[in-house]
């Protein structure tokens, strides 16, 4: 397999480009702290947005990413180069944000709860009228929706999730799936059949209007 | 591959919709979806279902969590207790450099200037010493005959500059002598000695020596 992969632009202006990933990944392993800057400029944003719609609670996310962060960190020089970096990083934001999915699902069963918290609920942030073309109306409308998918992605069985936000938010291909689930590509598009067929019928009613 | 019914065409709309179809199997898909409308429903909510996922909001990492994980970086990088000693000592002295050098300089310049401005100012006027003792102006030449030893004589000289008497501390006492110092003396002429200014009386000594001079 080729070591040498082009790992895309910088998102963040100020980072250097680093196209050579062979390069950039003996940085890190010499932990060269300007590479995790870099690294952290590229991925920080989509590791956020994918353990965002992993986890179960929202406001999670960022000790996940913490944790992910520390991981990439700390085995960043057992990476042999066998897959991708982003790959790499992906499998490890996945595994990290289903294992504190399913401790969080543990600590819920054995932890008494109000059913006046709110905390069980997801949490829907208030939409922003900015202005423009879009009435209140429509920008609530909108959020609403939102929140409906989203609900309906979380309620997701985790394989099927997993799956699903890596193809469709992620805009991962089946066969980076497959590597970062470590699951053969014929799984990956039983999975993503099988999750979008879910969220079809649990969406139908949105989605007939919609068409 | 030919799809005879819809349940097996609709089990292949998720890879239709990814584009990852066998080139046959998307033929057959078309062709059938040409005249089936319930299958091409379907297709159009699998389309739905898309556009709905994909147009939920992109979470990013607020500046707050990005700072956070820098410094998570930096103290992880950092792990080494030297390392992390000399970080934070760095830390901790960036900020206070600037400013404690800066301020120690300006502190040093305040001092100087009041010091400078407390200093008495150098006066244009010469300081008058308290006391001065009498000066020789004139002293005649006389061909003094000490002989080898030297003569050493104190001087009395009054507020005029005149000489009022002297005393032979050593040296010749002879007749010959006397009268050479006695002519020399009348004829010297002193600078008054001085009390705050004032001319006054007072002392000199006066030593004469015989130098032979060859040639």
């Amino acid at each position: 397999m080729d070591t040498i992969r082009s790992i895309g632009v910088a998102i963040d202006q100020t980072a250097p480009v680093i196209s050579d990933e062979a390069a950039l990944v003996a940085e890190l392993k010499g932990g060269s702290e300007e590479a995790f800057a870099y690294l952290l400029a590229i991925y920080q944003n989509p590791l956020f947005n994918l353990i965002s719609h992993m986890v179960a609670e929202q406001g999670e996310a960022a000790d996940v990413l913490q944790n992910v962060l520390l991981k990439i960190l700390r085995g960043i020089r057992q990476f042999n180069g066998r897959s991708s970096l982003k790959t790499w990083i992906y499998r490890i934001a996945v595994h990290e944000a289903s294992n504190h999915r399913r401790s969080w699902r543990r600590r819920l069963l054995h932890e008494p709860f109000s059913m006046d918290d709110d905390t069980l609920h997801l949490s829907v942030k208030s939409p922003i009228y900015k202005g423009g073309r879009e009435t209140p109306y429509s920008v609530y409308e909108k959020a609403e929706c939102q929140a409906e998918v989203k609900r309906a992605l979380t309620d997701l069985a985790e394989p099927y999730r997993a799956v699903v936000v890596l193809r469709e938010i992620e805009g991962l291909s089946y066969d980076e799936i497959a590597e970062v689930l470590g699951v053969a590509e014929g799984t990956v598009k039983s999975r993503l059949r099988r999750g979008r067929e879910i969220l079809k019928r649990r969406l139908a009613a949105r989605l007939s209007r919609s068409t | 591959m030919i799809f005879e019914t819809c349940s097996e065409i609709r089990d292949h709309f998720s890879e239709y919709v990814d584009g990852v179809c066998a080139a046959e199997a998307i033929h057959s898909i078309r062709y059938h979806l040409s005249h089936c409308v319930p299958c091409t429903s379907e297709l159009e909510r699998y389309e739905a279902l898309r556009t709905e996922l994909r147009c939920l909001s992109r979470q990013q990492v607020s500046s707050d969590l990005a700072l956070r994980l820098r410094v998570q970086v930096s103290q992880e990088l950092h792990r080494n207790i030297f390392q992390r000693v000399l970080v934070h000592l760095e830390n901790f002295f960036r900020p206070v450099l600037f400013p404690s050098v800066a301020g120690s300089l300006l502190a040093l310049i305040c001092i100087a200037l009041m010091l400078g401005s407390e200093a008495p100012q150098a006066s244009s006027v010469p300081d008058i010493p308290f006391v001065t003792p009498p000066r020789v102006q004139v002293l005649p030449s006389v061909n003094l005959d000490a002989g080898a030893q030297p003569l050493v004589l104190v001087t009395y000289v009054n507020a005029q500059g005149r000489v009022t008497s002297y005393k032979i501390i050593s040296g010749q006492q002879t007749l010959g002598v006397i009268q050479q110092l006695d002519q020399m003396m009348y004829y010297s002429l002193f600078q008054p000695a001085t009390s705050f200014g004032q001319p006054t009386s007072g002392q000199v000594v006066l030593s004469f020596r015989t130098i032979t001079v060859r040639g």
